[in-house]
Formats: C-alpha cells, sequence, structure tokens
C-alpha cells in the first residue's frame, strides 16, 4: 500500500490552516494509479503500462468549492496547491510536511492477462466456432487516501480487469473482477451468443413483455435508477430529498447501492472523500428512501446521507455516483419469467443513457432471442428500450431468484469515466417500448 | 519536463538490452488549465497542473509502451516488450511555422470566468420566460508538447484550448432543455449573449415545434446539423479503407458528390482550434484537399498506413494526452464555404422546404447499407421564409443522394468540437427526408 507511510497528522494540521469557517470542507486526495493493457495481435506497441500519482485539495464553503490538482505527491506540489485554494499571493507561506509515499514496485508484469485471450479462443473452439476477432485485455488498479481535517480514513484500492472484443459484426465489452476461467467462460459465451445472433433481423417494434437477462437489468437500473437518483440530477429538477418517499416501482422491489458488498477487488469501506459507505436503500418496496449523495448534497439537504462521493480522477471533484448496484432477488425461476409470454429475452446490453434533463432513458442491445409462447426461440438482431424513469419501474412484474454479479460497465456521467458494478436478478418487463 | 530530460530518456532506452531497440520515441505534455463549473445550487473552480511522459520503444520483434506523470526515471524500471513489431516516422522537412500571438494570452481568472458564466445565465432568463441555464462548464487550458525519436525526428509546440459546455431548461415546460458544446482557442471567445439567443431559440423551438409526419423538399442545413452529417461521414475520408468506402457511393461518373462538395483537412488552418506544426508524432502538418467538387481526391491516412503509393501521407496522428495512443484522425476537417453567399440568401431560394437548424441527439450512419438518420430541430420554410417553428423529427435518406444532393453553400462557416474540430457552412440540400422520430 503506498500511502502506508504517510504522516496523515501533519497533512491534516496544514489543511487545517484552510478551514476559516466552521462549516468549510478541506480535504487532500492523493491517488496512484496503473493501467496495464495488452492490445490484440498486430497493434504496436504491444505490452503497454501507464503509471500516474497525483494529489488534489479541496475547499468547500458554502455553494463554492475549489479545487486545485496536480501531478507528483511531492511536499512542494502539496504546498503550492494549497496557496492556490486559499487563493492567496505566492508569498503566503504554507508548510510543507512530508509527504512519504512507497516507491512503484517493479516493472509491471501481466501473465494472468497473457492466457485470458487464448483461453476464451480455446473455449470457442470447444463450442466448434471460429471467427475474427481482436481482443484487448486490461489491468487497473488504483490506491486512493483521502485526509481531512477531522476525518482520515484507512486508505482504498481497486483492482479489476476491462476487456473489448472487436467483432466483424460489432463490439463487445466487460469489466470483470478477475480474469480467470470463470470469466473466460463468461466471456465466450457472450461471444457466442452475438455469432450466433450476426445475421438475425431486429425485432418489429412493440410495446410488450421484455425479459431482461442480468447483465442487460444492471445496465438498465444503473440508468434508470442509480443516475435518476443522484442528488446532483435530482436536483436540476428542484430540492433533491424532495423525491424521499415518492413511489416508484413495485412493491416487492428493492434497489440497494452498497459499495461494500462490491466484487473483491472493488470493495470500498470509504469513498472519494473519505466518508464510511452504507449499505444504501435507494428503493425499498419500490419507494425511494435514500438518494446517492455526497458530503456537498449532504450538507445542503440535512435528510441526505453522504457516502457515495466518487470521482473519475484527482482532476475532477467529487460527485455522487453508484458503485456497486444490488436488486434483491425474487422467487421467479428462469421458466416462470418467460411463462405465457410473447416477447423478447435481451441478455446483455451495449450501452445505455440517461437524459437527466428529461428522465428519458435509452438501452441499446446488440441481439436477443424472441419469446414464443412462454418458451425462448430464435435470435433477433440490434434493438432499444426506450421510455421515461417515471414509467420504467411500473413495469418490472417479475424479478428472477438468481442473482448474477457483474460490471454493469464503464459509466461516463459528466466526462468522469468510472467502474461501476452491480448484482441483479432477470427482470420481466411488461408493457415497455421496443424499438429499432 | 526538460529538454534534457528528454533526451536522456531516450538514450537511456535505446541502450536497453544492449541498444536491442531500434525504434525509441519519447513523448512529453505540459499543461495547465483552469475549469469554472456553474449549477443552480454549486460554484466550483479546479485548477490543474499536468505533466507526463511516454515512451515507445521497438524493433521488427517486439515493442512495448510505458506513460508516466512527472518526468520519466532513464533507469526504469521499463516493462518487457511483447511480440509486436513498433516502426516510427523519421525527420521530414517542415514547412515554417508562427506561433500565433494568442497563445501567450493568460488563463481566465476565475471571477472573469465565473462573470462570464452569469452573464450568460441572466441574459438566457432575460430572451424566454422560465429559461434557465442548469449547468456551465467553462475549460481554458494551455499547453506543451515535445516529440523525439531515435530516427532524427524532434519537434515541439504549443497550444490553446478552451470549451464550453451549456445546459438550459424551460421551467415552464417539463421535458424542454437545450444544451450546447463548444471550442475556442482561448475562453473570451465566448459570447454570452449570442450563445444565450442560441440557447433560448432551441428552447422556443423545441417547445413549440410540430412534427412534420413525413416530408421532403428542399432543406437548408445549418452549420451544426452540417457538421454532424460530416462527422457521421468520417469513415469516407480517413484511414486506408477509406477510398474503397467512398469508391462504393460514387456515381457513373465517378463522383462521389455534386460540385458544390469540397472537403479539406488542416492542420495548420490560421486561427483553428488545433492549430499546430506537427500532429502527435511530430509529422508535419498540411492542408490537404480530400474531396474537390465531387471527385475523391484522397484519404486522410497517416505516414503508417500510407503503404499504396496513390496514398499520400498527412501528419494526422491525433494525441489527446501522454496517456493515449496515436490515432489518426481530423484536425479541422470542413466543407469548403463560398465567400460571398449569405446563409439568408439560401433561405430565400427555399420555396417549400425546411431550415433545419440544430441537431436533437447523435445520429446513427451506416455506409455499408448507405443510410442514415440524424435528430433535427429547426423550420419550417415556405416562399423563402421560416413560418412555424419544427421538432421531434429525423433527417433521413441514404448517404449518397446527401452526398450528391448539395446544391448549394454559404460563407457562415462554423466549427464544433467532435472527432477533432468539424466544419461547414449552411448548405442547402435536395433528396432527402423528413420524419417523425
Amino acid at each position: 500500500m503506498p500511502f502506508s507511510a504517510l504522516d496523515t497528522a501533519a497533512v491534516a494540521r496544514a489543511l487545517s490552516q484552510l478551514a476559516e469557517q466552521s462549516e468549510d470542507l478541506v480535504d487532500v486526495f492523493l491517488e496512484r494509479s496503473e493501467v496495464v493493457l495488452l492490445p490484440p495481435d498486430g497493434d504496436p506497441p504491444g505490452f503497454r503500462v501507464t503509471r500516474e500519482e497525483g494529489l488534489a485539495v479541496r475547499l468547500s464553503r458554502g455553494d463554492r468549492t475549489w479545487l486545485a490538482a496536480r501531478d507528483g505527491i511531492e511536499p512542494r506540489s502539496f504546498s503550492e496547491a494549497l496557496r492556490q485554494v486559499a487563493r492567496v499571493l505566492p508569498a503566503a507561506a504554507y508548510p510543507e510536511p512530508r509527504l512519504d509515499v512507497a516507491p512503484w514496485e517493479g516493472p509491471a508484469t501481466a501473465e494472468e492477462m497473457a492466457t485470458f485471450g487464448p483461453d476464451v479462443q480455446r473455449l470457442l473452439r470447444q463450442e466448434h466456432v471460429a471467427f475474427p476477432l481482436r481482443m484487448t485485455v486490461s489491468r487497473h488498479r488504483r490506491w486512493l487516501q483521502v485526509v481531512g481535517v477531522q476525518l482520515v480514513p484507512g486508505p482504498q484500492r481497486e483492482s479489476f480487469y476491462s476487456c473489448v472484443v472487436e467483432l466483424p459484426w460489432g463490439r463487445f465489452g466487460a469489466l470483470l473482477p478477475a480474469v480467470d476461467r470463470d470469466a473466460a467462460r463468461w466471456v465466450a459465451r457472450q461471444l457466442l451468443a452475438t455469432f450466433r445472433a450476426r445475421q438475425a433481423q431486429p425485432p418489429e417494434p412493440y410495446r410488450g413483455v421484455v425479459v431482461l437477462g442480468p447483465a442487460a437489468a444492471a445496465v438498465l437500473l444503473h440508468e434508470a435508477v442509480a443516475h435518476a437518483l443522484e442528488a446532483d440530477t435530482l436536483a436540476l429538477g428542484g430540492r433533491p430529498e424532495a423525491a424521499v418517499g415518492v413511489r416508484l416501482g413495485a412493491p416487492g422491489l428493492h434497489i440497494l447501492d452498497d459499495p461494500n458488498a462490491a466484487p473483491e477487488g472493488v470493495r470500498r469501506s470509504a469513498d472519494d472523500e473519505g466518508v464510511p459507505t452504507c449499505r444504501r436503500w435507494l428503493l425499498r418496496d419500490g419507494v425511494v428512501e435514500q438518494p446517492l449523495a455526497d458530503s456537498f448534497w449532504a450538507r445542503a439537504s440535512g435528510e441526505l446521507i453522504p457516502g457515495a462521493a466518487r470521482r473519475g480522477n484527482r482532476f475532477s471533484a467529487p460527485a455522487p455516483r453508484s458503485s456497486h448496484l444490488e436488486v434483491l432477488p425474487g422467487e421467479l425461476s428462469a421458466e416462470d419469467l418467460v411463462h405465457d409470454a410473447d416477447g423478447l429475452y435481451l441478455g446483455a446490453a451495449e450501452r445505455g443513457s440517461l437524459d437527466p434533463l428529461t428522465g428519458e432513458f435509452t438501452l441499446v442491445v446488440p441481439h436477443g432471442r424472441r419469446i414464443r409462447r412462454g418458451e425462448v426461440a430464435d435470435p433477433v438482431g440490434r434493438c432499444r428500450l426506450r421510455g421515461f424513469v417515471g414509467d420504467l419501474l411500473g413495469t418490472v412484474q417479475g424479478i428472477g431468484k438468481d442473482v448474477e454479479h457483474a460490471g454493469a460497465g464503464w459509466c461516463a456521467k459528466g466526462g468522469q469515466k468510472m467502474p461501476v458494478w452491480a448484482s441483479t436478478p432477470a427482470l420481466r418487463l411488461e408493457g415497455v417500448e421496443v424499438l429499432v | 519536463m526538460s529538454s534534457a530530460a528528454v533526451e536522456e530518456t531516450l538514450a537511456a532506452v535505446r541502450a536497453l538490452g544492449g541498444g536491442r531497440y531500434e525504434e525509441v520515441e519519447v513523448f512529453a505534455k505540459r499543461g495547465r488549465s483552469r475549469r469554472l463549473d456553474r449549477r443552480e445550487q454549486q460554484r466550483l473552480t479546479v485548477y490543474s497542473r499536468e505533466q507526463g511522459w511516454a515512451v515507445r520503444a521497438g524493433d521488427p520483434r517486439g515493442s512495448f509502451f510505458a506513460a508516466g506523470q512527472g518526468a520519466p526515471d532513464p533507469a526504469g524500471p521499463w516493462p518487457e516488450a511483447d511480440g509486436r513489431p513498433l516502426r516510427l516516422p523519421g525527420p521530414v522537412s517542415s514547412p515554417p511555422w508562427s506561433e500565433p500571438s494568442d497563445f501567450e494570452a493568460p488563463l481566465i481568472g476565475e471571477g472573469e470566468g465565473h462573470a462570464l458564466l452569469d452573464a450568460l445565465a441572466t441574459a438566457l432568463a432575460r430572451e424566454v420566460d422560465g429559461a434557465r441555464l442548469v449547468h456551465a462548464a467553462l475549460e481554458d487550458g494551455a499547453y506543451e508538447i515535445e516529440v523525439v525519436n531515435n530516427r532524427g525526428l524532434e519537434a515541439a509546440h504549443r497550444g490553446r484550448l478552451a470549451s464550453l459546455h451549456l445546459e438550459a431548461v424551460d421551467r415552464s415546460r417539463p421535458g424542454v432543455v437545450a444544451s450546447l458544446y463548444l471550442a475556442e482557442r482561448e475562453a473570451r471567445r465566448f459570447e454570452p449573449g449570442g450563445l444565450a439567443r442560441r440557447l433560448a431559440d432551441l428552447l422556443t423551438v423545441r417547445r413549440q415545434g410540430r412534427t412534420p409526419e413525413r416530408d421532403r423538399g428542399e432543406l437548408l442545413l445549418a452549420p451544426p446539423v452540417m457538421v454532424r452529417m460530416l462527422e457521421g461521414l468520417l469513415p469516407l475520408f480517413v484511414g486506408a479503407e477509406a477510398p474503397r468506402r467512398a469508391s462504393e457511393l460514387q456515381n457513373r461518373r465517378g463522383k462521389l458528390g455534386s460540385e458544390v462538395l469540397t472537403v479539406l483537412d488542416n492542420g495548420r488552418l490560421p486561427g483553428g482550434v488545433l492549430e499546430a506544426p506537427v500532429d502527435g508524432e511530430g509529422v508535419a502538418t498540411r492542408e490537404v484537399l480530400l474531396v474537390d467538387r465531387g471527385a475523391f481526391r484522397q484519404a486522410l491516412v497517416p505516414w503508417w498506413e500510407a503503404r499504396d503509393p496513390e496514398l499520400r501521407a498527412t501528419g494526422c496522428s491525433r494525441r489527446p494526452g501522454w496517456r493515449d495512443q496515436p490515432k489518426a484522425g481530423p484536425t479541422h476537417l470542413y466543407l469548403r464555404p463560398r465567400a460571398g453567399v449569405r446563409a439568408g440568401e439560401l433561405l430565400e431560394q427555399v420555396a417549400r422546404g425546411y431550415y433545419l437548424m440544430e441537431t436533437d441527439a447523435a445520429g446513427s450512419f451506416d455506409l455499408e447499407a448507405d443510410a442514415f438518420s440524424l435528430p433535427v430541430c429547426g423550420f419550417e420554410v415556405r416562399a423563402g421564409r421560416a413560418t412555424a417553428p419544427i421538432a421531434g423529427c429525423v433527417l433521413t435518406g441514404s448517404i449518397g443522394a446527401f452526398l450528391h444532393g448539395l446544391q448549394a453553400v454559404a460563407r457562415d462557416l462554423r466549427f464544433l468540437p467532435g472527432a477533432g474540430m468539424i466544419g461547414s457552412p449552411s448548405a442547402l440540400v435536395t433528396g432527402l427526408e423528413l420524419r417523425a422520430r
């Protein structure tokens, strides 16, 4: 852990000079990150390593926030950032506390990644299929330490993988907690489904039954529940706390955000402001209970609880975001979910989006299967689900009993690219609009 | 990072493994920026300073890429190369270039920047009852880049870049929104009054616009719509595959488009947001004629893709930052305007049709199927006059019909940020269809 030898007390003392008023929030965010990438065959340069570290000092006072970000973790850059946030002349002297950070450990290696692509290819061959594919595998590691004037949480660490596969008929991407045999099997299964649906025609537009597999449900709920219940999104329409108590879904629908229950490598006990994370009930029995909030929004509204602040990097200010979305399972088996239905089964989504100003969401699905008289049948091609957040959760008429842990994908809200995770069962929606 | 540190790193990496690497490049970038973010409940000021480097090294048997912040330690550690070969460009003569004087202008200050955003919010509220600026993000930055490689290439330049993102709503009509994303070389060039009017026009059109079920006619496409059309068609202009794609859209006379279709890319465009003497690998930039009066001339190809002797390489490796790999792309790609022709004159020529002023969302472009669809809004036009707003519709048709249906262009060339800066004047087009979304 690079920050274990850091003299956090000395850093806190230096920061305390900025806190002139009792409500001032002052902290420093220290970050070290490494991305190791194995490009597809034929793409030079080969093995790619990006390593960086830096810090950001923040002062939040009333409705104003100042942030100064610097590359490198050095006493001088820390002191410069303090001065810039305080907006004082360079002549003002701020102390330069020692910032002892462990050096990088040797050259980066990624043996575990080298076998992943070949493993996926071998699993595909076992299914007697072969097609050209270009796979990029990356490992993402990040170490964080937040030091505040009053609060010094433990250091945080994140480690996960991402994989992007370019195919003749599209692109597939996934976040993976590990690149082990199970992950290779899952990726191979997804690629196989894409291959089998490559010539399938898109479905006719309709409004009716759609059964979403866990991976597709994760993306949809990230857009339509997590983003919709972020305090800054809610504030576009009025007071964020006004959402508390509003019924969005049917009784029995429970959706939480719990960073501490995320896959092991990305589990978090504190958020990117150093506030302890909690098991946050976004919806309990279909009713909004606790929107996602950071310290700013918790101060602005006494009803909101902080602990959901995230920042893509030191150059960005914290903002409320989901980390790990969890949908509590229902009682329906896979057969029950499609029982007596005619519609579509959509296993995985390519991407989703939410217009925070209108509440309109879109889920783009690369392929799926028809459901005919309660049976999953032939493949269909690309389609979209579109609707409004306020209507969507009312269409959830069935919740599966088997939960899958999955990366919901990269979230890019506000230009901050962040991994988001989910544990969800399959969902049966009725009356949802499907477009081509 | 000093030039000496760049040279020292270059020498150290080249010496690795007893001079194993035949190709070594060091890229260094230093920048600083100010970002001012305004929401109704929150004001944010971010001061950033960045300094990073990237090394690419390899030979015909293997290569690696390593990057980090600060200055590299010539002693490493450096990763092991894997089996992918790497080639780097050699030095080529570069035409002289004078650095624009406005690169020296100071970054926008905190008070000045927030005042600009406040002025915009006030002007918008005055323009339309119920209009509110809910989010504005202004960023102003300056950077310096240096690239050296062991083939003798040495290049350095500076740049300025400012961006502005605006989101507005109509509080009197939930769901009516407008947003703009713009780039200039310097933040002070954003003009609050004009931008407020653009947002106000968009809100008004989206609030009052009716949706035509299905219609054709003469269409006057404003620069923002034309820019998104050109951006969707970039695969026709960029990369080694572009000539093949373009050939599939040529008519019997071998033309890709009408006589008014002249498309250029110019990394040195005077006054351009991305104006620079070299690209991300240090290769000299220049003006390239891609399409000349409807005839496809050449694609924008970087030196490493120009294997076909007919493809003349250009300095078009885009490298936004030290973490990024060089990638072929346009710098300032634009449709040539026609001097002296006002957009209003083109509007007067429309007997029955539409003036499409903005896009509502991202479009879809399928070159294989020769089809596109782009959500738009604007005005119905009768006898050269805008008569009623329209919204909630898509401009659709075949890509070939669009390229061959360009009838005239105006002088009002405007650039918008996208994949590089893409520019276009207003253009009169026939042969396309407007449908309800």
